[in-house]
């Protein structure tokens, strides 16, 4: 027995501690990064283009001679959003691919639960999929988050819309999770500076597929104007069902589910479907030369699942590129870490330009107000 | 030569060990379990945690499915109670974690009580039904009291600190799983060689028999259920802390699904089964990964887009080949072998 | 009121879709004795395969409704064929979790050889909106409520007055006695898994043309289980109108009680129903003989 005490107390004092780990991920050919995020399944609408908007990144760093000779490589985790297998991915890219640094965790509840491994390592870590305020409050050294909050987004979309359309019956339509929480938050900051008259308010629950009961609730009370707050298949639903009814609010929904899939999958009811976001619409100017570069690296079939994540992908990865490249002298985590805090400001022409300057670790991207046009199934700045 | 391993008297059939043989490959096992964190890497070490919070889970849910032949699928809302549970008291009401973890076992316990008195009088697939149905119930519960339970948002578990050791790095989280581990297998081995056990074994055996012999059938059903509940939900809790935070989106029902999967791969009924279950399927996609990277870079990037599914299918198909061609899963598997290694060069 | 017609008629439509999944996971049952977790898969399978086809012949109605019954009946049997068969007279655990891990491999495979990603399904005027004396539904909506008393005609009639009809019920009443009366129990499954497929097949499409084709629509089959035991898992017709009772109360509980309890509405009716009348409202009660 007492043999096996004294094992347990060596396996006690070797557990390493983590820290020597400071420039891994680093041979003389090569710098490897490490992300996670879904790349299956419609979740995978998202985690796709954001891993084709970090591998543009990457191509663009290594076309233009790389980083002091070495060349970047990016591994792709696939997590299918679930918790569990974020954890796992994160520890095996950290310690046993030995990745530099990690261009995306994720969405949101998926890096939340993730942060404290991440935070632990001390590895230079981007999240531009679900940038939400639990990332960034308080600021954690190595982690960056690149985008807005929901809350934030909500305020804004509320205080266009109060000014456009002044006056109306509202309704709200919200999930049951930290996503339809931080609109709400968003809705109730707005009403400190407009008056807004909320005639419909419901909460649905999750993997809802029918939003008749909901749709009718905004036929009844008359609504005017109304928030979707759904992601993907419930805007798809929501729009559909009013179609049927015969209503047509002024529907808003947010950046998650901006993408041309859903335009398509909703059909012509998607007309003037407003939308808002801080990633440029492909058919801006910015949008358009984006789209070349990628056109330039990318196979056709991957340019046609480009989306907005791609663009934030695409310059939060771009971001962390060009602090690697400012330490080429000097390759570790905390001179990285140094040079995202330090950097001139990152503009990448499909985002405002991202800085982390005066110890935030948020870059706190500006929003617009887009809207949907369903002939080409794709977004219009608003102004 | 030897041609078999016989028992003749009920005090060898009730002992927990039988040979010399057997007690010293045990060792072996504990000793080589106990060292892992010395040779093991971080991420491996973390696989191996997750496998044997699976297995605890699996031991627990052997109880109701392996012994007493009741269907669960609310593996998942067992999982979540505990960890909540096991949340809730240690972070917010700051309760010390041993009582966290007790309220973690009899939280899911008093559920189990709830659904079981209602599906338990019946026989068949009843339970299955309700268990499904409690799991999305349970969810909801969840989001709805978000005073108690932060709602969607979740809660953050730190580490335990248990007698003033704090169990913080990953090789402490290890030995404390392992620790768990260890208990579950000792309660349940103990529970098996029990009048309680043969009761359940009665039941699955033939309910009508068992009843005959004075088995009040719905109370043991309902015992079987609560031991099997108290015994997941510390599962649920062990698997919040490993994944330091607890939200309903961290325990989807897959769970429930892959619960069972790890009896039936395993070999239902056997605890030793249970535990090559769940080192089989938690080990699994790692084990595809490698197989993966054999075929080179263009098979492994052609799979690297779609490698969740492919592990679905693969998944699936390991489920029914399981139930198709090895009833009695690895354990059977294992048994076969060391019978033809017995009697080899013979047939039988 | 018109606000009360429109929630029960949003409710009928879309209890028709899950009374069409009931009676599959009924009829299964009734013949077998399984309960096939895969069934919402299934439908999800069928609505994807309908779509491949839609969109290859332009939404012509008439193809897409041969094309996806005919693949229905043809995935069916294969699948019960090297799946389910070989299974038969294996403990009832077992032959559930082939059940189960089918669905997993269902679920990964539209992913895998089909896109998975949500379409918008356009066959014919499938989502033209018709009026209704005030009440506004997609033609899809109305078909699929037409399939569901179809559905319910043809197995009153099938079980009434077929000689196969009668075999199945006796295989249901009785097994080892139907086998000695000669009944090929082999072929009542497959028929039992053909119609399943076809039924739930029709209410997957008529649902990917009416609200939204997702690799979420398995969650159908979720749904349609209260539906079925409410309704009695051994009366195929009672799990049709547990499918309406279940979309009514869906609706109603979403339009007056609140939106987040509308989707455990249908598992807390399990949990009452099993309190009060275990066999549900139409089942048979199962009195057991030594």
């Amino acid at each position: 027995m007492t043999i096996l005490k004294g094992l347990l107390a060596a396996a006690l004092l070797a557990a390493p501690a983590g820290a020597a780990l400071a420039n891994q991920g680093i041979t003389d050919k090569e710098i490897l990064l490490g992300e996670i995020e879904p790349l299956t399944g419609p979740p995978g609408l998202l985690g796709v283009a954001h891993n084709l908007g970090a591998r543009l990144a990457v191509a663009e760093a290594n076309a233009e001679g790389g980083i002091a000779g070495r060349q970047l490589r990016l591994i792709a985790e696939d997590d299918g959003y679930v918790n569990s297998r974020t954890i796992q991915g994160v520890r095996k890219l950290i310690h046993s691919d030995k990745v530099f640094a990690l261009t995306s965790l994720s969405g949101s509840g998926q890096a939340i639960a993730a942060l404290s491994v991440v935070e632990q390592s001390g590895i230079p870590t981007m999240i531009s999929i679900g940038p939400v305020p639990q990332l960034f409050e308080p600021p954690r050294d190595n982690v960056f988050v690149v985008g807005q909050t929901y809350t934030e987004g909500m305020r804004q979309l509320a205080l266009h819309l109060a000014k456009a359309h002044p006056d109306k019956r509202w309704g709200v339509i919200l999930q049951d999770d930290d996503y339809g929480k931080a609109l709400a938050e968003g809705l109730k900051q707005a009403r400190n500076d407009v008056k807004l008259n909320i005639a419909y308010e419901a909460t649905y629950a999750r993997n809802q597929r029918d939003f008749a009961s909901e749709m009718l609730g905004v036929k009844d009370k008359e609504v005017e104007v109304l928030i979707a707050g759904g992601i993907i298949s419930e805007n798809i639903a929501m729009v559909k069902e009013a179609e049927r009814l015969g209503i047509s609010p002024v529907i808003a929904t947010f950046w998650p589910g901006r993408v041309p899939e859903v335009l398509k999958a909703i059909g012509p009811a998607s007309d003037g479907l407003l939308s808002v976001d801080y990633v440029m619409p492909l058919q801006s100017a910015g949008g358009i030369a984006f789209l070349e570069k990628a056109t330039k690296y990318l196979s056709p079939e991957e340019v046609a699942r480009v989306n907005r994540y791609t663009m934030s992908g695409y310059s939060s990865t771009a971001t962390l590129i060009a602090a690697i490249k400012a330490c080429e002298a000097d390759l570790t985590w905390a001179c990285t870490i140094k040079a995202l805090e330090t950097n001139p400001a990152m503009d990448t022409g499909v985002m405002a330009p991202i800085s982390f300057a005066g110890g935030s670790r948020f870059s706190n991207s500006p929003v617009h107000i887009l809207r949907a046009d369903a002939a080409t199934a794709s977004y219009s700045l608003v102004e | 030569m030897r041609s078999g391993f016989f028992k003749e008297t009920i005090v060898e059939h009730i002992h927990l060990t039988d040979s010399r043989l057997q007690r010293a490959w045990i060792l072996i096992g504990l000793a080589v379990l106990l060292t892992a964190p010395l040779w093991l890497n971080f991420y491996g070490l973390s696989l191996v945690t997750l496998m044997m919070i699976t297995a605890i889970g699996a031991i627990g849910l052997n109880i109701l499915t392996g012994w007493t032949g009741l269907i669960s699928l609310g593996q998942t809302a067992f999982m979540v109670l505990g960890a909540y549970a096991y949340a809730i008291s240690t972070e917010t009401w700051g309760w010390p974690p041993l009582l966290g973890f007790a309220l973690a076992g009899i939280v899911p316990m008093l559920a189990s009580v709830l659904i079981g008195i209602p599906s338990l009088r019946l026989t068949g697939l009843y339970l299955a039904i309700t268990t499904l149905a409690s799991s999305f119930i349970v969810n909801h519960l969840v989001l709805e009291f978000d005073g108690l339970t932060n709602g969607s948002s979740g809660i953050f578990v730190n580490r335990p600190v248990i007698f003033g050791y704090a169990f913080n790095s990953d090789a402490s989280l290890f030995y404390l799983v392992a620790g768990f581990g260890i208990l579950a297998i000792l309660l349940s081995l103990n529970l098996r060689r029990s009048r309680v056990g043969r009761a359940f074994f009665a039941i699955r055996d033939n309910d009508n028999a068992a009843r005959v012999m004075g088995i009040n059938l719905s109370a043991w059903k309902i015992y079987a259920f609560m031991v099997s509940s108290f015994v997941v939900g510390i599962c649920g809790a062990l698997y919040g802390i490993f994944l330091s935070f607890v939200t309903v989106d961290g325990f989807p029902f897959l769970l429930s699904i892959e619960a069972l999967a790890i009896l039936i791969v395993g070999g239902i009924g056997s605890i030793a089964g249970a535990v090559l279950g769940a080192i089989f399927l938690v080990g699994l996609p790692e084990l595809l990964g490698m197989v993966f990277s054999f075929f080179g870079p263009e098979v492994q990037s052609l799979l690297a887009t779609s490698a969740h599914e492919v592990k679905g299918v693969l998944y699936g198909l390991i489920i029914i080949f399981f139930l198709r061609l090895q009833p009695h899963g690895l354990m059977g598997l294992w048994s076969d072998l060391k019978r033809a290694w017995t009697i080899w060069p013979l047939r039988y | 009121m018109t606000y009360f017609l429109d929630l029960i008629s949003s409710g009928l439509a879309i209890g028709a879709v899950y009374g069409l999944i009931a009676m599959s996971f009924a009829i299964i049952y009734k013949s077998t004795g399984l309960l096939n977790f895969a069934q919402g898969e299934m439908a999800m399978i069928i609505a994807y395969v309908a779509w491949s086809i839609s969109v290859r012949v332009e939404g012509n109605p008439f193809i897409v409704a041969a094309g996806s019954i005919g693949f229905a009946i043809l995935f069916a049997l294969i699948v019960e064929r090297i799946a389910i068969r070989p299974m038969m007279g294996e403990p009832i655990l077992s032959q559930i979790m082939v059940t189960i891990g089918l669905s997993v491999i269902f679920r990964s495979a539209v992913v895998l050889i089909l896109d998975g990603l949500p379409h918008n399904m356009a066959v014919a005027s499938g989502n033209a909106l018709v009026d209704l004396g005030g009440v506004r539904l997609r033609v899809a909506q109305i078909a699929v409520v037409g399939c569901l008393f179809l559905a319910i005609l043809a197995m009153w009639l099938f079980f009434r007055g077929s000689r196969f009809g009668v075999a199945m019920r006796a295989v249901a009443a009785d097994e080892a006695t139907a086998r000695l009366m000669g009944v090929n129990i082999g072929r009542i499954q497959m028929a039992a898994w053909g119609a399943a497929a076809v039924m739930s097949g029709a209410a997957g499409v008529l649902f990917a043309i009416a609200y939204e084709l997702s690799p979420a629509l398995f969650h159908l089959g979720l749904k349609a289980f209260p539906a079925a035991i409410l309704g009695g898992l051994d009366s195929i017709i009672g799990s049709a109108f547990g499918g309406i009772v279940i979309g009514i109360t869906e609706n109603l509980v979403g339009g007056y009680i609140s939106s987040g309890l509308k989707e455990i509405a249908g598992f807390v009716i399990i949990i009452l129903i099993l309190m009060i009348r275990p066999y549900g409202l139409f089942g048979q009660k199962r009195i057991e003989r030594l």
